[in-house]
């Protein structure tokens, strides 16, 4: 039925000029129930990739598909969450779906469309169940010195998919703003007994020990 | 199993469409349906009997007698739809009331479905924009305010019987032949659209929606359910889809477009505006998991059909273009 669908879940080539622009006025470019709008997120990939530059470790410890949680530490600011993206787009060649629109006429929408989803926890439960690679920034550390808790609202969906730790580090001048970044994914963290999903003190527990290993990585050389 | 089936709002679209697909499975006896207008397409051994669910004693008596064991409960009306506001809301409490009442106090009820909808959910907040069942309904409109007390009605039959009642929460069932206002509205020349924001909507096929509730049946589902086809739309991208033009409106002139809507032919109803300007989206995983219904026709494929439907030609140009 539908032929001129984007990949919702993978980066693509941006089309031609002509033909991206002809597809924006009539319409014929996907949206999915989150907001994202795969057209435009691939005409800006390009910019974000030369504005932020990555070194990678670790890559393959981004899941190639299916459902997945990235856990990074974050500054002040958004440098953070761009690095992070930009590095699983290298690794993988999925969307990173960034925990944390924020809820503002135009910039929630804008963010939105490139992919960004709220920092709720049936938000970030319905973008897991989709299949989508979801990315929670800690809580800010305002002088980048370590890792924060994850937001308590989202600690709970954190039980029903595998876990994935990432550090986000500065590399060049200024924080990173003039320079690169190095972005290390370490292995999936798991817990040494079993558990439910969507249980509590499982979800509490996996709040800790990601804090821990972003930790770990952040002070590995 | 031969069970005793009725159908409540028989003569509407989807009503008429799960009467066909339940007339045809095995496990029906008897398939009777009541409405205040007649079933809009052939039905080859389902009775109808037209009551108007406004006339409560009537309709409670002749379901009493009738004594079903499964209630497809379809006499859920949209407003701006077939009827007004205010008509759609007295012929949803009423039909609701007296059906359910007189079905739970025959003794031989073993289920319930039920037609419901996103809109119990109210409009995407900061904190939820693609809601799961496990969400806390705030409608903020008068028709998701009213499908809250169908399913608030329900859950009262399911406590007193102990019987499961199903809710199928479906998204804006939107399609060539489907009576529905957000349809209506995007097929006019010029279709209003936020100024300040352009939310996602999904909504949903009619066949699906009916495919949803005759499976709901068979695998006696319990609890609410989101029904929602696949993908999403922007409203200025179903405008462009359609070859329509977007007319941005700014947030206090609603009320002004609302009339001039009306005047044009597509009556805005409050629901309307609010997906326009807010969206309304939902998480269909329980329905793909335990309905196996992963294969919806997507949004933007359901946009496609309304728009592909010819335009209304007046008689006389008709005939003019003809000679």
């Amino acid at each position: 039925m539908t032929t001129d669908t984007l990949d919702a879940d993978r980066i693509v080539r941006p089309e031609a000029p002509w033909a991206a622009l002809r597809r924006r006025f009539s319409g014929r470019y996907p949206v999915d129930p989150f907001g994202l709008d795969p057209q435009l997120a691939d005409l800006c990939t390009p910019v974000f990739a030369a504005a932020v530059r990555v070194r990678i470790s670790g890559g393959e410890h981004v899941p190639a598909s299916g459902p997945a949680v990235i856990v990074s530490n974050r500054g002040f600011g958004v440098a953070e969450p761009a690095a992070l993206g930009v590095a699983v787009q290298r690794a993988s060649g999925r969307r990173l779906r960034v925990v944390g629109a924020p809820d503002l006429p135009i910039l929630g929408t804008v963010t939105r469309r490139l992919g960004a989803i709220s920092s709720s926890s049936p938000d970030v439960t319905s973008a897991l169940r989709a299949g989508h690679l979801v990315g929670i920034p800690l809580a800010p550390t305002w002088l980048r010195t370590g890792a924060g808790d994850a937001p308590l609202a989202v600690a709970r969906a954190l039980t029903v998919a595998p876990i994935v730790p990432a550090a986000v580090r500065a590399v060049g001048r200024f924080g990173g703003m003039i320079g690169s970044w190095e972005v290390t994914f370490g292995s999936m963290v798991t817990l040494p007994d079993p558990y439910a999903a969507n249980d509590p003190l499982a979800a509490a527990r996996f709040t800790d020990a990601m804090r821990r290993a972003v930790a770990a990585l952040l002070d590995s050389p | 199993m031969n069970a005793r089936v009725l159908v409540t709002g028989m003569g509407g679209e989807l009503g008429t469409r799960v009467a066909q697909l339940i007339e045809a499975r095995e496990w029906a006896g008897d398939v009777v349906g009541v409405d205040f207008v007649p079933p809009r397409r052939r039905l080859r051994r389902a009775e109808f009997r037209r009551i108007d669910p406004r006339d409560r004693d009537r309709l409670a008596a002749f379901v009493e007698e009738y004594a079903p064991n499964i209630v497809a409960h379809f006499g859920v009306y949209e407003p701006a739809s077939r009827m007004t506001p205010a008509s759609a809301r007295e012929r949803t409490e009423a039909c609701t009331a007296a059906t359910l009442s007189a079905a739970a106090s025959t003794g031989v009820l073993e289920y319930v479905v039920l037609r419901s909808g996103l809109e119990v959910y109210g409009p995407p907040t900061a904190r939820v924009s693609v809601p799961d069942e496990d969400a806390v309904p705030a409608p903020t409109t008068a028709y998701g305010r009213s499908l809250l007390a169908v399913e608030a009605a329900a859950k009262g039959v399911a406590l007193r019987c102990g019987v499961p009642v199903g809710a199928l929460r479906y998204a804006p069932v939107m399609g060539s032949h489907v009576p529905s206002p957000l349809g209506r509205m995007l097929r006019l020349p010029v279709v209003p659209v936020s100024a300040v924001s352009d939310p996602p909507f999904s909504v949903l096929h009619p066949d699906d929606a009916a495919i949803a509730m005759v499976t709901a049946i068979e695998r006696r589902l319990d609890g609410p359910c989101n029904v929602v086809g696949g993908g999403a739309a922007t409203p200025w991208q179903a405008a462009r889809l359609g070859g329509r033009v977007p007319l941005p409106v700014a947030p206090g002139l609603w009320g002004l477009v609302g009339r001039a809507s009306e005047v044009a032919g597509a009556a805005l109803a409050p629901h309307v505006v609010d997906l326009i300007r807010h969206g309304c989206t939902g998480d269909g995983s329980r329905a793909r998991e335990e309905l196996g219904l992963g294969d919806l026709t997507s949004t933007q494929d359901v946009l496609r059909e309304l728009f592909d439907w010819a335009d209304v030609v007046a008689i006389a140009r008709a005939g003019e273009q003809a000679a």
